[in-house]
């Protein structure tokens, strides 16, 4: 059984801009990741546009009593 | 993912290299088997695409989960704007009216894919249309990326630059479902296989006249043979990974099969597809 894990969303609008956070999806798989962003954020005429699981992110500091990333 | 993309990109690139060839910016100077052979498959593609268009759109209100359905409908806003690039080619250099191939054909004048012709009855039909109806389409399009006649060639680039994302979509998908197991499983098989049979019998028999004459004049860069063996691969590598039989016997004979309908036994989309796909019940509000 496939579980569905939350993806973090990132894209830029030009090569000299840096990659923001533009929001998430819920996936599947990598696969539907890619095909949910890319169908989601479409807002923009993106250069850049990248998925990063959120377990796959690392947290180095947080104060406040939620993390950002709520993992 | 990306290697699928990208095998597909050093096929047609391969095999076109190989091809001494010349460039037409028109069809003038092509055999007529092979200006038939353009015509015939622009129609077959912006067919398949209109009726995939309409089914993606048909379950943007039925998916399992709120981003498959705005995936459903991006994915159907694409097919249909597809369709306007291969209508404009067909307009222009075929002298076929847009407004008419919609409207004014018959069921079976009519080249889709079969798969498409009838109301795809659940999610495991959607995700076999969307995986390997698509698919094979992107294949054909890739087969065009260095075609000789050049004003296809220019517009193939921006259909397999969005149908990347739908080759995510049917991976993804098929990939979910066959994990789910039981009822979902069961029915992706039997969708699945349905659909690889259909897309053998729209790629036509081998050595098909028109088809031969396509690839000798640098218009194709693969036979419809070689790009059936190519869908067939793609799928049963992905289907393997998850123990799902995809297996398929091609068919028998191609009797009765023409280039311009692409069906062994004639046939086309149901009447109600063709009478939504043309707006006619919305028909009665427009302003003249």
């Amino acid at each position: 059984m496939s579980e569905e894990r939350v993806y973090e969303v990132f894209a830029r609008k030009s090569h000299d801009e840096e990659l923001k956070h533009v929001g998430s999806v819920n996936a599947t798989d990598d696969d539907l990741a890619r095909a949910y962003a890319w169908t989601l954020y479409d807002e923009e005429r993106w250069v850049e546009m990248c998925v990063v699981p959120r377990s796959a992110i690392i947290q180095v500091l947080h104060r406040g009593r939620v993390p950002v990333w709520g993992n | 993912m990306g290697e699928l993309t990208a095998r597909m990109e050093r096929a047609s690139e391969g095999e076109m290299r190989e091809t001494g060839r010349r460039e037409f910016e028109s069809l003038e100077g092509m055999s007529d088997a092979c200006v038939r052979g353009v015509h015939h498959l622009l129609l077959a593609c912006a067919d398949t695409k209109l009726l995939l268009g309409y089914h993606y759109g048909e379950w943007t209100f039925g998916t399992p989960e709120l981003e498959a359905a705005v995936a459903s409908c991006s994915l159907s806003q694409a097919e249909f704007g597809h369709v306007r690039l291969l209508h404009a080619l067909l307009d222009r250099h075929f002298g076929d009216d847009p407004d008419a191939l919609v409207d004014r054909r018959l069921p079976h004048e009519f080249a889709n894919v079969g798969f498409l012709d009838h109301p795809v009855p659940d999610w495991p039909g959607f995700v076999a249309a969307n995986y390997v109806v698509d698919l094979a389409v992107t294949r054909v399009l890739h087969a065009l990326r260095h075609c000789a006649f050049r004003p296809l060639g220019l517009s193939v680039e921006k259909m397999i630059d969005e149908e990347r994302y739908h080759l995510h979509h049917g991976r993804g998908w098929f990939r979910t479902l066959a994990a789910r197991g039981g009822d979902d499983r069961r029915a992706l098989e039997r969708h699945v296989r349905t659909a690889l049979a259909s897309v053998a019998e729209w790629l036509g028999p081998p050595d098909e006249p028109e088809d031969r004459a396509l690839v000798a004049e640098g218009v194709k860069a693969t036979d419809n043979r070689a790009l059936l063996a190519a869908v067939q691969h793609d799928v049963a590598e992905l289907a393997e990974t998850l123990g799902v039989d995809v297996a398929v016997a091609p068919p028998r004979s191609f009797a009765g099969w023409t280039p311009s309908n692409r069906r062994i036994g004639g046939g086309g989309p149901d009447e109600e597809i063709l009478f939504h796909l043309r707006g006619a019940k919305n028909a009665m509000y427009k302003l003249s």
